[in-house]
């Protein structure tokens, strides 16, 4: 069937577009959309991705910042235009590939969180049974973000998934180790989070005195293991 | 010869800028640097700076005393009032100062941010590859902090000569031009008609992180767009939140956010943009990419 022509493109709440998506993002940059909603497939696309852009080493390309389900290019306009670039972009955003170097990373955790009690009991586990099924199997980190050396670690399984915490913690000290939504991410600073703490790492992901100043990739592999 | 000057009084968020880390978003770190580049630039010239490293004052303004040694000192930014030993001079300006000289910064009639750059080098550590001071991320300029009373600020080298400088143009008063954002088909039509006709306000939240602006028009008021997943941000992003308040996010943004972005304010605009005071009305008018670009190359509309 075909559909009605005076559809609006763009007005209507919707329609999402059609993904691999490439938008500006301001005059200096372009995202690359893999995804509207944070899933494994749209994540490894994007990874997948901004690893064969960082190969390539286009001109112009000053920056590739993979995200959860996007990749932020930025670049210099006074060496490359906006339609070159996204044609550049549209040539690489098909075909399989690795993410890259990818390593894997051992993360002692003990589980001493204010909140494991409760997120255990959340998920019908005693305690040991949560720890025990969080750190089965071992996750990737997603990406980096919300603030230095903060990563997204996922996916576990479907069943282990629990809602954020209701209230905002103001603030949470580096390496308290987070779960929610199905991840787990892990804080090199001090922040605030709506995520509930479930233990600490000695790891910090953040040493501003080293360049590179972070030791996690997007794509690489944690292990967590238990300490006492 | 070594020269040193003493901070006496600083205002709020003072802090020291170079030209900022770009290029470590990947780590969550964002770039920092000055919040009006173009002014920092003018006060460079003006003092003959060998390196970009200077200090960004807030609006209530910040008293040195020359310590040891002289120095060539640019101002600009703004509309500030600057008196050398008491004696008023004209900013943007310049002078050459020496032991026991004071120079004190105070409110003027325009803007939020001055810079004041020197014709010697500020000897600071670099932090990942800058002198830039990120209050979120507590990096560069002194310990990861904004400057007080009680500072000391050691310059070494000799820097390079003062240019002349044309007096620059001042800037125009007309709406800041943006790019639509990277949400901004999650909006309907007739917000995004609102969003280029109707003004906002200014408020007094503001800093480097951002600027939270008065929807007064009620341009989004009961528009309701759930959280996204996280994205990249850059400077000059406006992200809408959830009670519909827009917030322009500036030099020390969080790296990734997940609240909607209607548009970008293009690169041209953000230093004339973070000149805005609070209480001022602020319009904005979409451009396309290209004339942004063209905006950036000629420095003029």
């Amino acid at each position: 069937m075909k559909q009605p022509s005076n559809q609006p493109l763009r007005g209507g709440d919707h329609r999402l577009p059609t993904l691999p998506q490439i938008v500006p993002l301001g005059d200096c940059a372009l995202l690359v959309r893999f995804g509207q909603s944070l899933d494994d497939a749209a994540n490894r696309a994007a990874l997948v991705f901004a690893a064969r852009l960082k190969a390539d080493g286009i001109i112009g390309v000053v920056e590739i910042v993979p995200s959860l389900v996007s990749v932020l290019v930025r670049f210099d306009p006074a060496q490359v235009g906006v339609a070159r670039l996204s044609g550049e972009l549209a040539l690489r955003l098909s075909g399989d590939g690795a993410f890259g170097e990818s390593r894997t990373h051992r993360i002692a955790v003990r589980f001493d969180g204010p909140d494991l009690g409760e997120v255990a009991a959340l998920l019908g586990l005693s305690i040991d049974g949560f720890v025990e099924a969080h750190n089965r199997g071992g996750m990737r980190v997603l990406a980096t973000g919300f603030a230095p050396g903060f990563v997204y670690c996922g996916f576990h399984e479907k069943s282990l998934t629990v809602p954020r915490r209701t209230l905002v913690r103001p603030q949470v000290s580096a390496g308290s180790v987070l779960f929610a939504a199905g991840q787990t991410a892990i804080a090199a600073t001090d922040i605030p989070t709506g995520w509930h703490v479930i233990g600490h790492t000695q790891f910090r992901n953040f040493d501003p005195t080293v360049n590179p100043p972070t030791q996690l990739r997007a794509g690489d592999q944690i292990i967590f293991e238990v300490v006492l | 010869m070594s020269s040193s000057l003493r901070v006496e009084r600083a205002g709020p968020l003072c802090t020291v800028q170079d030209g900022g880390r770009p290029g470590l978003l990947a780590h969550g770190i964002s770039a920092s640097g000055p919040m009006d580049i173009d002014a920092h630039r003018l006060a460079g010239a003006l003092a003959g700076a060998c390196d970009k490293t200077g200090i960004e004052l807030t609006r209530a303004g910040l008293d040195l005393l020359m310590e040891s040694g002289d120095l060539t000192v640019g101002w600009a930014g703004g509309a500030f009032e600057v008196q050398l030993n008491g004696e008023r001079r004209p900013w943007p300006g310049s002078a050459s100062i020496a032991a026991g000289d004071r120079l004190c910064i105070t409110p003027g009639a325009a803007g939020n941010y001055g810079y004041l750059r020197f014709g010697k080098k500020l000897d600071l550590p670099m932090v990942l590859g800058s002198r830039a001071t990120s209050t979120r991320a507590r990096l560069g300029g002194l310990e990861g902090r904004a400057l007080r009373a009680g500072d000391v600020l050691n310059f070494s080298e000799e820097g390079g000569t003062v240019q002349s400088v044309c007096s620059p143009d001042p800037p125009e008063a007309g709406p800041v031009r943006f790019v639509w954002g990277i949400h901004a088909d999650r909006f309907a039509a007739d917000i995004r008609r609102k969003f280029v006709e109707t003004p906002f306000r200014v408020t007094n939240a503001m800093d480097r992180m951002g600027v939270r602006l008065a929807d007064e028009g009620g341009v989004f008021a009961g528009s309701s767009i759930l959280s996204l997943i996280s994205d990249p941000i850059l400077p000059g992003d406006i992200q809408i939140l959830g009670d519909g308040t827009p917030i322009v996010l500036m030099r020390d943004h969080q790296p990734t956010g997940g609240y909607p972005r209607i548009g970008t304010i293009v690169s041209a605009d953000l230093g004339r943009f973070a000149q805005i005071r609070s209480g001022e009305a602020v319009v904005f008018a979409p451009v396309s990419v290209n004339h942004a670009h063209q905006l950036m190359r000629s420095g003029k509309p």
